[in-house]
C-alpha cells in the first residue's frame, strides 16, 4: 500500500515521452513532457486536439492500449515510479489512489447496473468493506454531488438520470475511495452550459472538500481559469509553456499562446473594429512535425536557421520560478506590442426585412402506442409563438440549450416540417405550410444550412467536388457539367480552399476544412439565409476563428441574411447584431446584442450569461448557478416556462410565475423581454459581466 | 502400375522430421499456456539513461518456441507441395500427384496476390485486406476454389477424369488406385482420391463440384442482397408503417422451417401450379427495379443524359429478365425459342428462387438497421434541405456509406448460401442427383459411411476450406475496414 502520510509532489511526471506503433511506423504523441503536482493543487492541460493531452493523462493511468507505449521519462505518483509498476499493484491505485473522469457520463456508467450497486463496488474491491458500509458511503457521496433525492439516484439506473445527473453520479464515483489524485478528461463537453456550470462548481468545491489534487484537460481555456491554479499549454505532443494561471493568462511567454487567446472570442472582440486573429496554417500531424519548434511555421516570430534548428528545451522565465516556456526567443519578442488589426471593416447597413416569422408554432403529437395508433396522445410544443424579422446581412443569433426548440424552429424553416400554425413568410410569401417537395427550386436554393458536426456534413463516399456538383445540379445551375464544375471551383475559391481539393474524399481533409465545403455547398444555389447550426462548436479554438471570419466575410459580399444558432454566447456576442434567446420552445429575450448582453436581463439570460465561461482574467462574473436541469419538453412546467429554476421568482407576487404564460414586455427599441417581473426590478439588474479597467 | 502412397518417396525422409516437429509445436503450445498462468507478467524496466527495457523470461522463450516451430511445419508442408510439382509423376505420392494437377490454380493465385500486394496503397479496401494475415488467408482459399472452377469449368483443366463416367473394377476404391483399363485412362493413371460407389473419380468429381457451387452461390446472394437493398432502404428511411409491414412479412418467412419450405417448393405439384416461376417472376424484377431506381435518382436534373442511360439499362436488363423466367415446360413461356437467350434446368432455377427468398428478409433487416442509423446524418440532412428526392438519399448518400458492413455480410452469407446448397443437394433437393455438387456427392457417400469413408470426405473438405476461406474473408474485411 502506497504511504497515506505522503507530502510531497502527488504526481511528479518528468520528461515523459509516449510513442503509439502502427503498422507503419512509430507515432509520437507526447514529447518530453513534465509537470509536478502538489497536494490539493488543480492542474489545467489545455490544448487543440491530437496535442496529446488526453495521452498524458492515459499515460498517469498505465492504460494506453496495445499501440501505446511509454517509450522514455518516468511518471511518479506520491514517489512511486509508475512506469515499472506490476500490473497488480497498479490495479491497486487505479480507482482508489488516482481515479479518472471521462467526457462521455453514458459510457462510463455500466447501464445494466443500478447506481448504487456501480459506487459500492468501488471501495468493496479497493478496501474490502462490506456491501452495507458501502452502500452508506454512497449515500454519503451521492449528497455530497448535490443530487436531489439521493435515495432515489442510488436505486435508478443510469438511463433514468439526465445528462448532468450522469456526470454528477461519474464525480461522486471517482470520489468514493477518496483518491489524491483526479483527471479530469473534458469533464463538461458534452453537458449544456447551464449544467455545465454547476458541474464545474461541485469539481471546484469537492476538490476543496476533500483535498484531491486535480489534472484538468481541457479544450477551454474560460473552464481552466475558473479551476485550476496551474496551466500547462500543449501544442503538438509537447509543453510549451506552463505556470501559474495568472502568469500565463496576462504574461504570456509563448508565440502559441498569444496566438491562441488572440483566436477566442473575448468581450474586447468587435467582427468590425477588431476581429479575431486565427492561426494561419494547420496543425501538423504527428509524423510530419517539422524540425525544431513545432509551432514554427505558423508562428509569427519564426526565425529561419534559428527556431528550426534542433530540439528546444524549456526554459525558465525570470520573476517567477514556476513559469518556463519552449521558446528561444520569448525575450526578444515584445510581448506588449499592440494587435496589427489588419483593415478594419465596414459594417455593413442592414436591408430590407427578407424574412418574417408571425406567431409560429410548431407542436408534435406523440402517440403513447406507436404501432397501432391507439392510447394517448401527448401534445410537445416545440415552438410556441416564434414571431421576428431578419432583414438582409444581418446576422440574427438564437441561442439556447438542447431541447429549446432552435433545431425544430430550423426544420420548419427548411421546409423539412410544416408548422402548425402561423406564418414564414420569405419576401412575403408564406412558406411555413409548404413542405420542401413542393417549394419551387428557387426558394430551396434561397434558405440553405451550414451543419455543426464537420465529421458528418459531408458524404463521406463522394468527392467533395461531386457534392457540391450535386447542389448545383439539383438547383439547375449551369448547363452543363463543364460550367457546373467551373462554378463549383469558383465556389471553392470563395471559401479559401485549393482547388485541388475537388478530387479529395471527406476524410482527406481536416475538420475546419470540410466546415468550409459545407460552406461552400450552402452557398451553390447563392442562398440569401443561411442557417447555420453551431457551424465552428466542434472545431478547435484556432480553427473557428478562421471558420467564423470566413463566414463574417461571405456574409459581407453577398448580403446573406445569416441565422447563427448557438449556445456559445461569446462567439454570439462577437459576431450577431440581434439575438434572440430560447427556453423551452418560447423566445424568451429578443434585442440588438447590446441590449441582450446588458440589463435589463430576462432570468435565464442573466443565467446563461453568468455560465459561460470567459478566459480573461479581467473579467469578473456575477456568479449565479441554476438549480437542476431544462424541464422535459414532453412535460413543461406550468405557466413561465423559466419558473422551475429562476431566482427572481419570488419578486412576482401572487402565483403568476406557476399559473400564467408571461407576455412579450418591450423594454427599449425592438427589444423584448417574456417575463412577469416589474420595472423597478429590471432596473435593479446589475450586469453579469463587468471588465475592470486596465 | 503400383497404388500410389500418400507421399511417396519424399516421404520417407520429411515424414519423420515433420512427426517431430508437428510433436514439438504441440508441446510448445501446451508448455505456453501453461506458463500464462504462472511465469511473471512482462514489465519494463527504466535504465539509468532514462531509456525503457522490456523484460522477457520463461514466458517469452516459449512464445517464440511456438512462432519458430509454426514457420517449420508450414515449411515442411510446403515441401511436400512443391516436391510434388518438381519430381516426376508418382515420386511424390498423392499430395504431389495433387498439387501438380492444381498448378495452374498455383500460379494464378501468386500472380494475383503479387499483383495485389505490389499495387495494395492504390487498391481501396481490397488493398487493404493484403495488410491482414487472416484477410490474405480467407482470400486464398476462396480464390483458390474460385481458380479451381474457373479453370475446370472453362477450360477443362485440373481434373484427370470425367465425373460422370465409370470405370469397371475401381468401386469404392482407396485414394491412389491405379486405373487398369487402358483405352479409359485419363490425365493421370490413377484415381487420386479413390472411386466412390459408382466407380467415378472422386478428385476430379470434388473439381468439377466447385464450378456448380461457385456459379449459383455467388449470383444467388447477389440478387437475394438486390432485394433485400430495394426493400430495406425505404422500411428504413421512411419507417412508419411500412416498415412495420415489411418487417413482419420478412419476421413471417424467416418464421417459417427452410427445409420445409424447400421441399414445398421442389414438389412436383408445386411446380405444376407454377409457384416456383411466378417467385421466379418477382424476385428477378427486383435487381431491374433497382438499376433503373439508382440511374434515375443521380441523372434525373439532366433528362438529355438520363433518358439514353436509361432505355440502354432497360433494354438490356429487361431482355435478360425476360429470358431468365420464360422458360418451356413451365406456365411462364412466351419468349420464342429464336429470342430467348439461355435456359436455366428447371432444378437450379428452383434452387435459386429458395435461395434468395430465405436469403433476401435477412438481408433486408441488415439494410433496414443501417438505414435506421444513417438517416439520422446531417449529409442526409444536407440532402433533405436542398430538396433532393427520397430514393436519390437512399441509394445515393446512404447506401454507399453502408457498404462496408454490407461486402462483410456479403462474403458470409456467400458461405451459407453454399452451405445451403449442400444441404438442398444432401437432400437430393433441386439439382440433378448425378450433379458433381459438393452436397449431392457427400449425400451420395453417407450410405456407405461405415465401410468407405473416403468418398465424402473431399467434398466435406472442399465444402469446409470454401465457407472458411468465405468467413476469415469477412472477417480480414471487417478488421481492415473498421481501421483508419
Amino acid at each position: 500500500m502506497i504511504d497515506q502520510d505522503y507530502d510531497g509532489p502527488i504526481l511528479e511526471i518528468d520528461k515523459l515521452s509516449i510513442s503509439f506503433f502502427t503498422r507503419l511506423r512509430e507515432i509520437p504523441a507526447v514529447m518530453d513532457f513534465s509537470g509536478k503536482i502538489m497536494p490539493g493543487e488543480a492542474l489545467g492541460l489545455v490544448g487543440e486536439s491530437g496535442c496529446g493531452k488526453s495521452t498524458v493523462a492515459l499515460g498517469v493511468m498505465q492504460d494506453l492500449g496495445v499501440n501505446g507505449r511509454i517509450v522514455g521519462g518516468s511518471i511518479k505518483f506520491k514517489g512511486q515510479e509508475l512506469t515499472t509498476m506490476s500490473p497488480d499493484k497498479l490495479r491497486e491505485i487505479r480507482g482508489s489512489q488516482i481515479a479518472m473522469i471521462y467526457q462521455e457520463p453514458m459510457a462510463s456508467l455500466n447501464p445494466a447496473m443500478k447506481i448504487g450497486k456501480q459506487l459500492a463496488e468501488v471501495p468493496m474491491i479497493h478496501d474490502g468493506i462490506t456491501e452495507k458500509e458501502a452502500m452508506q458511503r454512497a449515500f454519503e457521496v451521492v449528497t455530497d454531488v448535490k443530487l436531489p433525492d439521493p435515495k432515489r439516484m442510488l436505486n435508478s439506473y443510469p438511463h433514468q438520470l439526465s445528462g448532468g445527473q450522469q456526470q454528477r453520479i461519474v464525480i461522486a464515483m471517482a470520489l468514493m475511495s477518496k483518491p489524491a489524485l483526479l483527471i479530469l478528461d473534458e469533464p463538461t463537453t458534452a453537458l449544456d452550459v447551464t449544467v455545465e456550470a454547476a458541474v464545474v462548481e461541485l469539481v471546484k468545491d469537492l476538490g476543496k472538500k476533500y483535498g484531491t489534487s486535480m489534472l484538468f484537460i481541457s479544450h477551454n481555456l474560460g473552464l481552466v481559469l475558473e479551476t485550476c491554479d496551474r496551466i500547462n499549454v500543449m501544442y503538438s505532443g509537447e509543453a510549451v509553456e506552463r505556470g501559474s494561471i495568472e502568469e500565463v493568462f496576462d504574461h504570456m511567454r509563448h508565440p502559441y499562446t498569444q496566438a491562441l487567446f488572440r483566436s477566442i472570442p473575448l468581450p474586447g472582440a468587435d467582427k468590425n473594429a477588431r476581429p479575431l486573429i486565427a492561426i494561419p496554417g494547420n496543425f501538423p500531424l504527428p509524423h510530419e512535425r517539422p524540425e525544431g519548434c513545432n509551432f514554427g511555421p505558423r508562428c509569427d516570430y519564426f526565425e529561419a536557421g534559428r527556431c528550426d534548428a534542433g530540439f528546444i528545451p524549456m526554459a525558465q522565465v525570470e520573476g517567477n520560478d514556476r513559469h518556463q516556456t519552449r521558446c528561444l526567443r520569448f525575450q526578444e519578442i515584445d510581448w506588449k506590442a499592440p494587435i496589427n488589426v489588419g483593415e478594419i471593416k465596414e459594417k455593413p447597413e442592414p436591408g430590407p426585412v427578407v424574412l418574417k416569422m408571425d406567431n409560429l408554432k410548431k407542436y408534435y403529437e406523440v402517440a403513447a402506442n406507436a404501432l397501432l395508433g391507439g392510447g394517448d396522445k401527448k401534445v410537445v410544443k416545440a415552438n410556441e409563438t416564434l414571431s421576428f424579422e431578419a432583414r438582409e446581412s444581418e446576422t440574427l443569433a438564437i441561442v439556447g440549450e438542447s431541447g429549446c426548440g432552435k433545431s425544430t424552429f430550423a426544420k420548419v424553416l427548411m421546409g423539412l416540417e410544416t408548422a402548425t400554425d402561423g406564418q414564414i413568410l420569405l419576401d412575403n410569401q408564406s412558406i411555413g405550410d409548404v413542405p420542401i417537395e413542393n417549394r419551387s427550386t428557387s426558394n430551396v436554393a434561397d434558405i440553405q444550412m451550414v451543419f455543426q458536426n464537420p465529421f458528418d456534413t459531408l458524404n463521406p463516399s463522394m468527392t467533395v467536388g461531386r457534392q457540391i456538383m450535386r447542389a448545383l445540379e439539383i438547383f439547375r445551375i449551369g448547363k452543363n457539367d463543364d460550367a457546373r464544375r467551373q462554378r463549383m471551383l469558383e465556389l471553392l475559391d470563395l471559401v479559401k480552399l485549393p482547388r485541388a481539393f475537388a478530387d479529395r474524399m471527406p476524410r482527406q481533409l481536416s475538420g475546419g476544412q470540410k466546415q468550409r465545403v459545407g460552406i461552400a455547398r450552402a452557398f451553390a444555389g447563392d442562398a440569401r439565409i443561411v442557417v447555420a447550426d453551431e457551424p465552428v462548436s466542434a472545431l478547435d479554438v484556432s480553427v473557428q476563428a478562421a471558420v467564423t471570419d470566413l463566414l463574417m466575410e461571405i456574409q459581407r459580399e453577398q448580403k446573406t441574411t445569416l441565422l447563427f444558432i448557438s449556445h456559445d454566447l461569446s462567439i454570439v456576442r462577437y459576431l450577431s447584431d440581434r439575438v434572440m434567446v430560447m427556453y423551452l420552445g418560447h423566445v424568451v429575450e429578443l434585442g440588438s446584442t447590446d441590449q441582450v448582453f446588458a440589463p435589463p436581463y430576462h432570468p435565464y439570460t442573466e443565467a446563461l450569461l453568468s455560465a459561460v465561461p470567459i478566459a480573461d482574467t479581467s473579467v469578473t462574473k456575477k456568479h449565479i448557478v441554476l438549480e437542476g436541469d431544462i424541464p422535459s419538453a414532453m412535460n413543461p412546467p406550468t405557466g413561465c416556462p423559466f419558473q422551475t429554476r429562476c431566482r427572481w421568482k419570488s419578486q412576482v407576487a401572487g402565483n403568476k410565475c406557476e399559473t400564467e404564460v408571461p407576455k412579450q414586455q418591450i423594454m427599449a427599441q425592438r427589444h423584448q423581454i417574456k417575463c412577469h417581473l416589474g420595472a423597478e426590478d429590471f432596473a435593479s439588474m446589475e450586469p453579469v459581466i463587468t471588465i475592470a479597467a486596465e | 502400375m503400383e497404388p500410389l502412397t500418400w507421399t511417396g518417396t519424399i516421404g520417407t525422409f520429411v515424414n519423420p522430421i515433420f512427426s517431430i516437429t508437428a510433436i514439438a509445436f504441440g508441446l510448445a503450445v501446451v508448455a505456453q499456456i501453461v506458463l500464462s498462468f504462472f511465469a511473471p507478467a512482462v514489465t519494463l524496466q527504466a535504465n539509468a539513461d532514462g531509456t525503457l527495457q522490456q523484460r522477457g523470461g520463461a514466458f517469452g522463450l516459449a512464445e517464440k518456441a511456438v512462432k519458430l516451430l509454426l514457420i517449420a511445419n508450414v515449411a515442411l508442408i510446403l515441401v511436400y507441395l512443391v516436391g510434388g510439382i518438381l519430381l516426376p509423376y508418382g515420386d511424390a505420392g498423392i499430395i504431389g500427384a495433387i498439387s501438380k494437377r492444381f498448378l495452374p490454380v498455383w500460379i494464378a493465385l501468386i500472380l494475383t496476390f503479387g499483383v495485389s500486394i505490389t499495387f495494395k496503397r492504390r487498391l481501396g479496401l481490397y488493398g487493404k485486406l493484403f495488410d491482414s494475415t487472416v484477410g490474405m488467408i480467407g482470400f486464398a482459399l476462396v480464390m483458390f476454389w474460385v481458380f479451381t472452377a474457373v479453370l475446370a469449368g472453362l477450360f477443362d483443366l485440373i481434373a484427370t477424369y470425367d465425373p460422370l463416367s465409370q470405370i469397371s473394377g475401381l468401386k469404392n476404391k482407396v485414394p491412389g488406385f491405379p486405373v487398369t483399363d487402358e483405352r479409359k485412362l485419363g490425365a493421370v493413371p490413377h484415381y487420386l482420391l479413390g472411386g466412390d460407389n459408382l466407380a467415378r473419380d472422386v478428385f476430379s468429381r470434388m473439381v468439377y463440384g466447385s464450378t456448380v457451387v461457385i456459379s449459383i452461390a455467388p449470383l444467388a446472394t447477389l440478387v437475394a442482397f438486390m432485394v433485400g437493398i430495394t426493400l430495406g432502404l425505404p422500411a428504413g428511411y421512411f419507417s412508419g408503417r411500412l416498415d412495420t409491414l415489411l418487417t413482419f412479412l420478412s419476421n413471417l418467412i424467416l418464421a417459417f422451417p427452410v427445409i420445409l419450405l424447400f421441399y414445398l417448393l421442389v414438389t412436383p405439384e408445386i411446380i405444376q401450379t407454377g409457384i416456383p416461376s411466378y417467385m421466379a417472376m418477382i424476385l428477378f424484377i427486383f435487381p431491374v427495379v433497382f438499376f433503373v431506381v439508382l440511374l434515375n435518382a443521380r441523372f434525373y436534373t439532366q433528362p438529355s443524359k438520363r433518358n439514353p442511360i436509361l432505355i440502354g439499362v432497360l433494354a438490356v436488363l429487361g431482355y435478360f429478365y425476360l429470358s431468365t423466367i420464360s422458360q418451356p415446360g413451365t406456365v411462364v413461356h412466351f419468349l420464342p425459342a429464336w429470342l430467348d437467350l439461355f435456359d436455366i434446368p428447371g432444378g437450379i432455377l428452383v434452387v435459386f428462387v429458395s435461395v434468395v427468398f430465405v436469403n433476401s428478409p435477412t438481408v433486408f433487416r441488415i439494410v433496414r438497421g443501417l438505414t435506421l442509423d444513417l438517416r439520422t446524418r446531417d449529409y442526409v440532412a444536407a440532402a433533405q434541405t436542398r430538396g433532393e428526392r427520397p430514393w436519390y438519399i437512399m441509394l445515393w448518400e446512404i447506401l454507399p456509406n453502408a457498404r462496408g458492413p454490407l461486402i462483410v455480410d456479403f462474403c458470409l452469407r456467400i458461405g451459407y448460401t453454399t452451405i445451403l446448397l449442400g444441404t438442398l443437394g444432401f437432400f437430393g433437393l433441386g439439382l440433378p442427383p448425378e450433379s458433381p455438387d459438393w452436397g449431392s456427392t457427400i449425400n451420395a457417400g453417407r450410405r456407405l459411411l461405415s465401410t468407405y469413408i473416403h468418398p465424402p470426405l473431399a467434398p466435406a473438405g472442399a465444402l469446409l476450406t470454401l465457407v472458411l476461406g468465405l468467413n476469415l474473408l469477412a472477417d480480414g474485411l471487417r478488421e481492415e475496414s473498421l481501421k483508419d
